[in-house]
């Protein structure tokens, strides 16, 4: 399969919206494009399913009584080659086999711890395996490896 | 004991000894001729008296327990002792009943096992209380970590966004170093919370992973980082202060001690001693000139330590700056 090329197109699920533009910059400094910011799950049905993001990072906790969980399994379906990563407070309420997900960066994140965790996605997502070392700030599940 | 005879309407008593009367108050004359049911009252358990008369019918014998009455209406637990007595052709001539006053042994009984209801009661209450008690607070303390964590995430994305909008390169550093601040109290969290015990803090471990942040976010990758750090591990209350300490002394290795893109080596090591601990950060830097600096950092070092009970030495070495944090024995 052809491997995406940067910059890599991004989706970020957050309903806190200074976090969401925060991320954004830091996708953005990094030399990636934000495809769309969605803050419930309403938001990413309502996306074009033709536009498939690279990258979704996506809060547990979402606004209009919508989860993570559920945008998990909806872009999985809708967008089967999205590497899909939690971002959140609450690492304990991700289920064992993270539904699917592909890795978590637990918040509270620092710039750097961010800045390491998007570059060995990208690494992941376009020249895997990541030749960079595993940030401490990322914690990727076993779905990440068998994208390799 | 008694003697009845059941060839007799009614089973009556012939025969009654001394301890019967004495146990039961009546006479012997008031006994015999009677069926021996004159011994029963209201409280006497019907069931029991059914299995004695099954018993009776049957011709066997049975060993029971059950409340008679005296004759002035008090009464006791008879363990009584019913047997046939049979004569030479088999067929049953009389019945012996022995009795035996237990009053004592059951309601000592009796009071054994109400005791251990209304103890075992008691523990299932409380033990539902406690299980009630700490259910809340756990789901209190999960809600207030949770709380804290998405705040120190908000001040965090608020500095980095207002970072942006500052032209003057030495205010925007002032900044980000307040930043940098921010995150180590936020690794300070994560480090605690993810740990088994809330109480006590690694400190060696925390300066392991501030380490690395503080390297890697310095963008240098010419900075070796070199560990050999034992277990240290400090009361939770202390954790921001000396987590603050840290993040100075690190931050100024390669900010000061590391200046313009020079390439070293930061070293950090330590362990128990026998007072208590002590950290080493050393880098192979310029080292430091005598002259007291009069930045925010030093003033916090300074005052943290002295509010955690620790000390903190600096020396040159010839390349670079050694500092020591001595933390006394908590234990």
């Amino acid at each position: 399969m052809e491997r995406p090329k940067p910059p890599l197109s991004v989706l970020i699920v957050e309903d806190e919206p200074l976090l969401a533009m925060d991320v954004e910059m830091m996708v953005e400094d990094a030399g990636h494009r934000v495809m769309a910011e969605a803050a419930s799950l309403y938001d990413v049905e309502a996306l074009d399913p033709a536009q498939s993001p690279d990258i979704a990072f996506v809060d547990m906790q979402l606004a209009r009584n919508t989860t993570g969980l559920q945008v998990c399994s909806l872009i999985q379906e809708r967008w089967s080659n999205t590497i899909i990563i939690f971002v959140t407070a609450n690492p304990k309420k991700i289920p064992d086999d993270f539904s699917g997900a592909h890795g978590v960066i637990p918040k509270p994140f620092s710039r750097h711890g961010f800045m390491n965790a998007l570059r060995y996605l990208q690494e992941s997502v376009c020249t895997p395996p990541p030749i960079t070392a595993l940030p401490g700030s990322f914690v990727p599940s076993e779905h990440l490896a068998a994208t390799w | 004991m008694v003697i009845t005879d059941p060839s007799q309407p009614d089973n009556p008593i012939v025969f009654c000894n001394e301890a019967f009367q004495k146990l039961t108050g009546y006479d012997q004359n008031e006994v015999l001729g009677r069926n021996c049911r004159f011994l029963q009252g209201p409280g006497t358990d019907r069931c029991s008296i059914d299995k004695i008369r099954e018993a009776i019918s049957r011709g066997e014998s049975i060993a029971i327990e059950l409340l008679n009455y005296r004759k002035d209406g008090s009464t006791f637990w008879n363990a009584l002792y019913l047997s046939p007595v049979r004569n030479d052709d088999n067929s049953i001539q009389f019945f012996f009943a022995s009795q035996l006053d237990v009053t004592n042994h059951i309601v000592a009984k009796d009071r054994a096992i109400a005791q251990r209801e209304e103890i075992e009661n008691e523990v299932a209450k409380r033990t539902g209380q406690l299980e009630a008690a700490l259910e809340a607070k756990t789901l209190l303390l999960h809600e207030v970590d949770h709380r804290v964590k998405n705040n120190l995430t908000m001040i965090g994305s608020l500095l980095r966004l207002q970072s942006r909008t500052i032209g003057d390169p030495e205010i925007t550093a002032k900044l980000e170093a307040m930043m940098e601040r921010i995150d180590a109290l936020a690794t300070v969290h994560r480090t605690l919370y993810q740990s088994d015990d809330v109480t006590k803090f690694d400190v060696s471990a925390f300066a392991v992973t501030l380490a690395q942040d503080v390297v890697g976010s310095s963008g240098r990758s010419n900075i070796l980082l070199a560990t050999d750090l034992e277990p240290i591990l400090i009361p939770a209350g202390h954790a921001s202060s000396l987590g603050l300490v840290l993040n100075e002394i690190l931050t100024n290795a390669i900010k000061h001690g590391l200046r313009e893109g020079r390439a070293g080596i930061l070293k950090l090591s330590g362990g128990s001693t026998a007072n208590g601990a002590e950290i080493r950060i050393d880098d192979d830097g310029i080292g430091f000139s005598d002259e007291p600096s009069k930045g925010l950092g030093r003033m916090l070092v300074e005052r943290l330590t002295k509010q955690t009970g620790a000390t903190v030495e600096w020396s040159n070495l010839d390349p670079g700056t050694c500092v020591t944090i001595r933390l006394n024995d908590w234990n």
